[in-house]
């Protein structure tokens, strides 16, 4: 495994573990004002465009294949 | 150095601004919660009040208020238990201002280090028997003693919404930004009509991927915004079952592309759809869920964005994320045109 897929893996699984750890609450999203509710939005909205990207990538992906073969 | 261009740029930072600045400007102090939630006039009682954002311990000047219309009632003592904890002691008449037989008052504290804040309609008070004869403290009808004010650059404190007040970045700001992407979409659409050149059908067709994207986006973080602010990740309100139908036609506008392989036809129809798109979305976002009940502000009777929905705090972070997301999806756009007009251009060729 390279290195940057095991920082990716950390922060993905790892950290929202770990910070979800420290929470005693039941409702962890009902805590602390609801401030979680927001973070959830903003990891929506950052995964929304990650998901734009990765099909962005596809399509040049075919293009580049298009370009080889010639 | 990466080279970008300086609207790029320009993306980057107010993207950073606004993530930082939403995330980090505390909200103005308020009431969280208090006990008991309704009383009987004609004794003294003692309310337990909790605090949110507030520096109770840092001041030793409180004051504690019950406000009805234009009367109000101190009290008489106040307990600081820690920065966010306090219990104040009021002795409530038994007769209510203008013999009401019951009133919901709002408790408002006080002290020079947060300022004033309040729960607005909060305790309910219920009228006894006690003649008004008999003396005691009365409503004081007039004037407020003077409140502290505290004017630090804070966000507005909303019961419910709480911190979630932050999303007007995020889900409200990504809204507006999909509309400003549409009309630039609609633009090229109508430029296509006119001037037939592919390359607006391109431009346009990108613009509206990159709308439903951030549609999309806009449907799942309301939706989880609603899970905790109205309780269901899906209620009926209108607002969201017209945008989901909105959405939908957009939706139906890429299958219809998709459709059709002869290119300059493709091109001509959905342009044409396009412009029919758009013209459907405005009534259905906009117009009517004001003709009907909302929970959306704006709609039904609910004030427009504004007041203190939308203060000068939030307005200064809101208007660069909408400003801020509108070129982000710009930049996304214009990364799809470039890559269909390589694509193109190598068909061609072949």
């Amino acid at each position: 495994m390279k290195p940057y897929y095991l920082i990716l893996f950390w922060s993905f699984f790892i950290l929202p573990q770990w910070v979800f750890a420290q929470a005693e609450s039941h409702d962890f999203l009902r805590n602390t004002g609801k401030i979680y509710v927001v973070v959830g939005v903003v990891l929506i909205l950052f995964l929304g465009i990650i998901i734009y990207l990765v099909r962005l990538e596809r399509k040049i992906r075919k293009i580049e294949n298009l370009l080889n073969n010639e | 150095m990466i080279r970008l261009k300086w609207w790029q740029w320009l993306t980057v930072f107010i993207l950073a601004y606004v993530i930082l600045a939403g995330f980090l400007i505390p909200l103005k102090p308020g009431i969280y919660s208090y006990t008991p939630q309704r009383v009987k006039g004609g004794q003294v009682i003692i309310i337990d009040i909790h605090t949110y954002n507030t520096r109770l311990l840092s001041s030793t000047d409180h004051s504690a208020y019950l406000k009805y219309e234009d009367y109000h009632l101190s009290a008489d003592g106040i307990d600081i238990h820690s920065a966010n904890h306090l219990a104040a002691r009021f002795n409530i008449p038994g007769v209510l201002p203008e013999d009401s037989k019951s009133i919901r008052a709002s408790i408002i504290i006080n002290n020079p280090v947060d300022g004033y804040f309040l729960y607005p309609d909060a305790l309910f008070i219920e009228g006894s028997e006690l003649s008004p004869t008999i003396p005691g403290p009365r409503w004081e009808k007039g004037d407020m003693p003077a409140l502290s004010k505290n004017n630090a650059f804070r966000f507005p404190y909303r019961h419910i919404l709480y911190e979630t007040i932050r999303n007007t970045f995020f889900h409200v700001a990504i809204w507006m930004a999909m509309f400003l992407i549409l009309i630039v979409s609609l633009f090229y659409s109508f430029k296509y009509l006119t001037a037939g050149d592919l390359v607006y059908d391109q431009l346009s067709s990108s613009y509206t991927g990159v709308a439903i994207v951030y549609g999309t986006i806009g449907l799942a973080t309301g939706s989880l915004w609603a899970k905790y602010t109205w309780g269901t990740f899906w209620t009926s309100d209108i607002k969201l079952n017209m945008t989901a139908v909105a959405m939908l036609i957009y939706i139906a506008y890429w299958v219809l592309r998709a459709s059709i392989k002869a290119v300059d036809s493709r091109a001509r129809i959905s342009a044409v759809y396009n412009i029919f798109a758009f013209a459907a979305l405005i009534p259905l976002v906009f117009v009517v869920p004001r003709l009907t009940d909302s929970l959306h502000p704006g709609n039904g009777g609910n004030p427009a964005l504004g007041g203190e929905d939308l203060d000068n705090t939030l307005r200064a972070v809101f208007y660069p994320a909408i400003a801020g997301l509108a070129l982000l999806g710009h930049w996304m756009a214009h990364l799809t045109f470039r890559m269909k007009r390589i694509r193109e251009k190598i068909e061609s060729a072949n």
